[in-house]
């Protein structure tokens, strides 16, 4: 089983944890035109890839973020949630192998 | 014919102690240290199995479990190994898939129709749209192995978990210096090896020693390393358990497998690998035969035959393949034992005796240029064939690790290429085949594993392949009639492979999947290497140039006792679970929760209980228990705003005392939960979720609240609450004697909220209208809940209290028009179709599914949720009967009853916009057919003017 | 014995064709390329030039024929689903199905077993009910049936499974079959190349040149081709290939496993499939018993395989078929599907032109190849989508008209 390294636990197995789908921004709701907010609610950027994840430790209820490269299902980095809030560092468009 | 001899130096078995055994209905005797093979191959039962597809005797291949010859039917269970499990007292043992036993197995007769089975026959022929089902049935009788026992009992073994700092797999020689050199660097190690005999394998008994005398060194003895997992977690299967292994590092030290050569007949019993023969004479003390002939193409043949002949075995000849054999002591040493040698040599075909088995092989000899003279051969009488021919890399589980391997010319064989972090490859796996220096490669891969688990230095020797190669490039001798099998198994023989090349199968993939080389039990252990040598040949290209088909668990098929463990069931009961049972509670699921449908009295159908229970609210009182609702705290100066965000209702200006329902979508402006919120201080907010929502909905608000970084926090009290439902006209002047809150009216009005004591417990009560009555919600911590639920009952029992189920709030709800969401609603209802817009707040600034609903808003409803209404002597559909409109779907009942309150028969269903008018009448579809008549009625069907929420109002 | 496998053993020489002829090189343009060489790529290539006279068309395929989920898959071949769109759609896939193989001339091991999923709950069997009515609207024979119909049914199964999740019925699907999957893809296949298709694995797509919002070009790891018309039916590879056209869909990719026991001889005839349990089994012809269970928890773009996922299917087959402890796994795999939010697939034209989507196909695709190739191949041809797929269009999320699918996948995902 993989290994997650939660920021707040430690290494626990991946089976302790959800997933919370790739961290997307969203367009402001009250600019955008419908068809950027429904490409928003729906598409998904579907490619491998490096990617920003949620996941959230069950137990504890500890959401964080993490760069996990989608074809290897190798994690490069945690970040705690402020990280979101603070903007995590752009990647290069369409996702970078890691 | 294979035989016992006398007590062999390190033999595995206590002749003292005898077992008595049978097989296909005969008694037979063995030994304790028997496997069952051995035991069977001493009392010498020619062979042990008909073969998959043409019903050949198969007898003892590899003595490895790398083939299926040796698959048996014991004490009921299926396809057990004999070549790898122990022999106990009073097994009864019988040969699999014959049709009237082993001997006489009427399907035999399939041999002789090889020719007509082709390569994939059964793509060709047999597809009639006639005949196809007689033809499935012929088949499905023929195919399968062994046979399941229907009436065997589950057998729940235990799961272990293991953690060590390097794995080692395999205890070889290799793996055992790995394993010391690991644990002498500070690591734990965990060695684990499938043999059921002491491992070792050839290495020096001072290594052994040395291993067994560490305390760094767990061993895991007959345990099959099943499948490779990520972040080295493996699986390590023993005969009555596994052990979930996690290592920071692993040694694969897994060996080569020996491998066939490819003949005329190469599956007659009597017809072994001669290392399996070597661990059955010095293990078992059987003799492969009375005279023996040895196939050989590489040293190790000569190295077994001296063992063979030390220990008395009589040896016909030596059939080398090679222009000539090794320079190397031990052929010298063959030579001057005077077996006679014949070089340039193959095998060109096995003949069979009256018994089943071998009784000569038929060489011929061979040029330079691979050509076989048949004009030329010579027949030995011989009653053993022993094949020493080659070997194949066992990397499944490196490969299964992420290595890669690349296919060495010298060596004939695969050898690992790219090692990911973490993983070491040791001894003959890489290609090492020499003793010092599989020794050597051993402490090499373990100094290195060490290591990398963070203890000592790593090695940096570098241990050379061998010089000499092990493997013969082409061991695969065509013939002109064929049976020359590459794939035991499968019954596949050279030409399938080539046909089935022809064909267009001419990838390893391909070739694998059309002819099924590889598929069977032992998946290839023994015929891939062979398989895509005749697949190069086809195409005149390297095997390199092939590569392996995708190594996948198990390495061994493992029972599924073994990997399903003791099953786990989390089952939830709410504190008042024993006063449920007393009541005479019946049970259904919700979640994982267990919760009353209704209470069963004596002398009531269920139905009448439920009626019952439903009368009790209605003109008395009712408890029910609903503590399995999801109950959240959310405690800070942002709790409002977080909650004005993530329901659709605005919470920032309700009252402290109060409570306001709550609707919860999602961000395409779906329905997804639904529950009550109660505002107990300005900076407090105690609210509920469904039953089924509660872990999701908590884990998506602590996700939102971090995300927008609010200054509130969350806590799930879901399992620390309790809650009932106090509902009924008596519920207010029951409850006022138990607590010290003031009920009356213009104290506690509808939908407030007030904190006090009910019998002595400090209680949260909601004054909230779900079924229609006067009634409370009683929150209470879940260790007091027992007594609140007591004096409650105890009061209200003289005023005609019944507690009441699931079923029961189902109809009272139904009767005041309210939806539940997942049943009245779908996947894709939003609040316009639900009619629901009451509860939306669209003014507010945002919240989740406020954009999605302004489109949703301009799309227009797609269906709408509307009440129906049946005439009272109309039967009742069930929900998710269909409306149907012009022999079109128009709709669906979602919830339907019988009101004996109103006296009619009501619903709620999800209509097509056209139908969804008052007055409507729409028909519904039932089981038989028939349509039955119904009317779109307004919602609620009780006490639409919400009258009896007054306190003082009496019906 | 059947008469016509006589020539074989009265040939000396293996009297057989190839199946796919090799080809050296590509064509310097196709009137139509396919990317994707499993099930529904080579059907919709084989109605192309059956039904259509196309026969320019290249078939591109990155591994091998057949090699994705079109052999990965667990085979159920079932029209027993929720909405009108996908109850239509997929019983035009049944009707197809059975003609398969005459038409092939190939066995496909069409087996028609019944196919129950198992209600455990009472919201399961109202929606059993709502399947049921679904399909007999549609004149697809489901029934939902109670719990004695499942054991006379499946008398082998422990209706209390364990103790865990008491059955209560279940709905009943009588047409429910399974096939041999590669034989389909290889079915298919020599039936395009008989008619002129040429198939070309090994034949990496890197790039799709649009010019002017049209499809102008394909290129490959073996070159450059022209054509103005493209069909991309790659599975969980879609959003690469989408990326190459700058195209935006709902798909997401995460992992669906499967095992195989050993062959056992047959004792278990019909399908089974519990939602609670996430399970679904059959046995094969050759004994096995194929076994799926619900999707990997999160994003991943490779198949390797999980240890959780074999201890939860066992455990839950045990409980439904506890006389199996003995009973062995062989092997597990893994296939990559490319799920949507509404469980329904994402067909026909886009809005880039000549760029046509069979995509979208998660967990569900297998039993939809021959349906998909007939309305794909009539949409490739004519430049507007087949009625039958009016409900999958690739522009119904942007309208909020999603065609609701999920209550009727096997498993809970």
């Amino acid at each position: 089983m993989k290994v997650m390294v939660c920021p707040l636990n430690g290494p626990r197995p991946v089976s302790e944890f959800a997933y919370g789908g790739e961290i997307r921004t969203s367009p402001n709701p009250d600019t955008c035109s419908d068809a950027e907010w429904s490409a928003y609610v729906f598409n998904r950027s579907g490619s491998p890839g490096a990617k920003y994840e949620w996941w959230c430790h069950i137990a504890s209820g500890f959401w964080f973020a993490v760069l996990r490269d989608t074809t290897r299902d190798v994690v490069v980095a945690t970040y705690p949630a402020e990280a979101v809030r603070c903007g995590l560092t752009p990647l290069p468009a369409g996702g970078a192998s890691a | 014919m294979m035989h016992r001899l006398d007590v062999q130096p390190g033999e595995c078995l206590d002749r003292r102690q005898v077992l008595n055994f049978s097989f296909e209905g005969r008694n037979y005797q063995g030994y304790a240290g028997d496997t069952l093979s051995s035991a069977l191959a001493a009392a010498g039962v020619a062979y042990l199995a008909r073969s998959f597809k043409y019903h050949r005797p198969r007898g003892i291949l590899s003595f490895a479990n790398h083939d299926s010859n040796t698959l048996l039917q014991v004490d009921g269970v299926p396809n057990v190994r004999g070549d790898v499990t122990l022999l106990r007292e009073g097994m009864r043992v019988s040969a699999i898939n014959t049709f009237g036993g082993l001997a006489h197995d009427k399907a035999r007769v399939l041999d002789r129709f090889a020719r007509l089975l082709p390569v994939g026959f059964y793509y060709k022929a047999f597809h009639s749209k006639r005949l196809f089902a007689v033809w499935e049935r012929m088949f499905r009788a023929l195919t399968g192995l062994g046979e399941v026992n229907l009436g065997a009992a589950r057998e729940a073994t235990p799961k272990r978990y293991g953690f060590c700092d390097v794995l080692v797999i395999g205890a070889g020689p290799s793996g055992l210096s790995a394993a010391l050199a690991a644990a002498e660097n500070g690591a734990q190690v965990a060695l684990v090896d499938e043999s059921l005999t002491p491992a070792g394998n050839g290495a020096p008994a001072a290594l052994l020693d040395a291993v067994h005398a560490s305390n760094a060194i767990t061993h895991f003895p007959a345990t099959v390393a099943a499948g490779y997992y990520a972040d080295h977690w493996v699986a390590l299967a023993s005969a009555t358990h596994m052990t979930k292994m996690r290592a920071k590092a692993v040694v694969f030290a897994t060996g080569v497998i020996a491998q066939p050569a490819v003949f005329r007949n190469n599956d007659l019993p009597g017809v072994m690998l001669a290392a399996g023969a070597a661990r059955l004479l010095a293990h078992y003390g059987v003799a492969p035969g009375r005279r023996v002939v040895f196939i050989a193409a590489n040293l190790e043949a000569y190295l077994h035959c001296l063992e063979f002949h030390a220990r008395g075995v009589p040896i016909a000849a030596i059939v080398e393949l090679r222009a000539a054999p090794d320079d190397h002591a031990a052929v010298t040493a063959c030579a001057a034992a005077g077996i006679s040698v014949l070089p340039a040599h193959a095998p060109y075909e096995a003949i069979c005796g009256p018994d089943g088995a071998v009784a000569a092989l038929l060489v011929a000899p061979l040029n330079v240029a691979g050509q076989i003279d048949a004009g030329a051969t010579r027949r030995l009488e011989c009653d053993a064939i022993l094949m020493s021919v080659g070997w194949a890399a066992a990397a499944q589980l490196f490969l299964q690790a992420g290595g890669s391997t690349r296919f060495l010319d010298a060596l004939q064989q695969f050898v690992p290429q790219e090692l990911p972090s973490g993983i070491f490859a040791a001894g003959r796996l890489n290609g090492v085949y020499d003793i010092d220096a599989r020794l050597a490669d051993g402490r090499r891969a373990g100094s290195q594993a060490a290591a990398h688990a963070g203890f000592g230095a790593p090695s940096s020797a570098v241990i050379a392949r061998s010089k000499r190669c092990p493997s013969h490039p082409f061991p695969i001798i065509d013939h002109p009639r064929g049976k020359n099998f590459v794939d035991f198994d499968e019954d596949l023989q050279v030409k399938d492979l080539e046909n089935a090349a022809q064909e267009g199968f001419d990838s390893s993939e391909l070739l694998k999947r059309y002819s099924t080389v590889g598929m069977g039990p032992s998946q290839g252990k023994h015929s891939n290497m062979n398989a895509l040598r005749i697949l190069a040949r086809y195409r005149g290209i390297g095997v390199e140039a092939l590569g392996l088909t995708t190594s996948r668990p198990m390495y061994h098929p493992v029972p599924m006792k073994l990997l399903a463990g003791r099953s786990f069931y989390p089952e939830r009961r709410t504190p008042v679970d024993a006063q449920h049972a007393a009541w005479g509670a019946v049970w259904m699921a919700a979640g994982n929760w267990r919760r009353p449908e209704y209470y069963a009295v004596s002398g009531e159908s269920r139905a009448e209980s439920i009626d019952a229970e439903v009368h009790a609210v209605r003109g008395a009182v009712g408890i029910i228990d609903v503590g399995t609702l999801g109950k959240i705290e959310v405690h800070g100066p942002d709790a409002a705003e977080l909650l004005d965000r993530v329901y659709a209702g605005r919470y920032s200006d309700l009252k402290v005392g109060m409570t306001r329902y709550g609707l919860m979508l999602d961000e395409s402006g779906v329905i997804i939960d639904d529950g009550v919120i109660a505002r107990l201080g300005e900076q407090l907010f105690y609210f509920t979720t469904t039953t089924g929502g509660s872990a999701t909905v908590f884990r998506e608000l602590l996700r939102l609240n971090a995300l927008w970084g609010l200054d509130c926090a969350l806590m799930n009290v879901t399992g620390h609450r309790a809650a009932f439902n106090f509902a009924g006209p008596f519920s207010r002047e029951i409850l006022q004697g138990l607590t010290d809150i003031d009920l009356r009216d213009e104290a506690f009005p509808y939908l407030a909220v007030r904190s006090g004591k009910v019998a002595g417990t400090a209680v949260r009560l909601m004054r909230v209208g779900f079924v229609g009555e006067l009634g409370y919600e009683i929150h209470m911590a879940a260790g007091n809940a027992v007594e609140v639920w007591q004096a409650l009952c105890a009061s209200g029992k003289p005023k005609g209290l019944r507690p009441f189920g699931v079923e029961a709030q189902r109809v009272l709800r139904l009767e005041k028009g309210h939806f539940i969401v997942g049943q009245d609603t779908d996947g894709l209802t939003d609040p316009y179709e639900a009619n629901a817009m009451w509860a939306v707040a669209m003014k507010k600034p945002f919240f989740v599914g406020q954009r999605s609903l302004r489109i949703l808003q301009a799309r227009g409803p797609r269906q709408k949720l509307m009440g129906i209404e049946l005439a009272a002597a109309t039967p009742l559909p069930k929900e998710c009967h269909l409306v149907i409109e012009q022999d079109a779907i128009a709709g669906r009942v979602t919830s339907v009853t019988h009101s004996r309150t109103l006296n009619r028969s009501i619903g709620l269903a999800m209509l097509s916009p056209a139908l969804a008018e008052i007055g409507r009448d729409i028909r519904i579809r039932v089981d038989d057919g028939a349509m039955l008549a119904a009317r779109v009625v307004a919602a609620p069907f009780y006490d639409p003017k919400n009258l009896r929420q007054r306190v003082d109002f009496r019906s | 014995m059947p008469y016509r496998l006589l020539r074989f053993g009265l040939s000396r020489k293996h009297p057989e064709a190839r199946m796919f002829t090799h080809h050296d090189s590509m064509r310097t343009s196709y009137d139509v390329v396919i990317i994707g060489a499993g099930g529904h790529g080579l059907a919709a290539a084989y109605y192309l030039a059956r039904d259509h006279g196309i026969r320019n068309v290249a078939v591109l395929e990155k591994g091998y024929l057949g090699g994705g989920n079109t052999g990965r898959n667990t085979t159920i071949i079932r029209s027993n689903y929720l909405t009108s769109e996908g109850v239509k759609f997929y019983d035009e896939s049944l009707r197809l199905w059975q003609d398969l193989a005459v038409d092939f001339d190939l066995n496909l091991f069409y087996s028609k077993r019944g196919h129950y999923t198992l209600a455990h709950t009472d919201s399961a069997m109202r929606t059993m009910r709502w399947r049921a009515e679904v399909n007999k609207h549609y004149g697809v024979r489901s029934e939902a049936v109670d719990a004695a119909f499942v054991k006379q049914g499946i008398p082998t199964i422990d209706m209390s499974c364990g103790g865990h999740a008491p059955i209560l019925g279940a709905l009943f699907h009588e047409p429910g079959a399974i096939a041999r999957h590669d034989a389909v893809a290889w079915g298919y296949g020599r039936g395009a190349d008989r008619r002129g298709v040429e198939i070309h694995q090994q034949t990496e797509v890197t790039g799709i040149r649009v010019q002017g919002g049209r499809v102008v070009g394909v290129d490959t790891s073996r070159g450059s081709i022209a054509t103005p018309k493209v069909l991309c039916a790659v599975a969980g590879f879609t959003p690469r290939i989408l990326d190459m056209v700058d195209l935006h869909t709902p798909i997401y990719v995460h992992p669906l496993q499967a095992m195989v026991s050993e062959p056992v001889k047959p004792w278990l005839d019909p399908i089974i499939v519990s939602g609670s349990l996430h399970v679904y089994v059959s046995q094969t012809a050759r004994g096995e018993l194929v076994m799926g269970a619900s999707l990997d928890p999160y994003e991943l773009h490779s198949t390797r395989p999980t240890l959780d996922f074999v201890e939860g299917l066992t455990s839950h087959m045990l409980d439904m078929f506890p006389f199996l402890s003995e009973v062995k796994v062989n092997r597990q795999w893994a296939g990559l599907a490319d799920m949507t939010p509404d469980f329904a697939p994402i067909m026909g034209v886009t809005p880039v032109e000549g760029f046509f989507l069979d995509a979208g196909w998660g967990t569900w695709g297998f039993k939809a190849t021959p349906v998909c190739g007939k309305t794909m191949s009539h949409t490739v041809a004519t430049g507007r989508n087949h009625p039958l797929i009016e409900g999958f269009t690739f522009k119904r999320f942007a309208d909020y008209r999603l065609t609701g699918e999920k209550g009727a996948a096997s498993v809970g995902h």
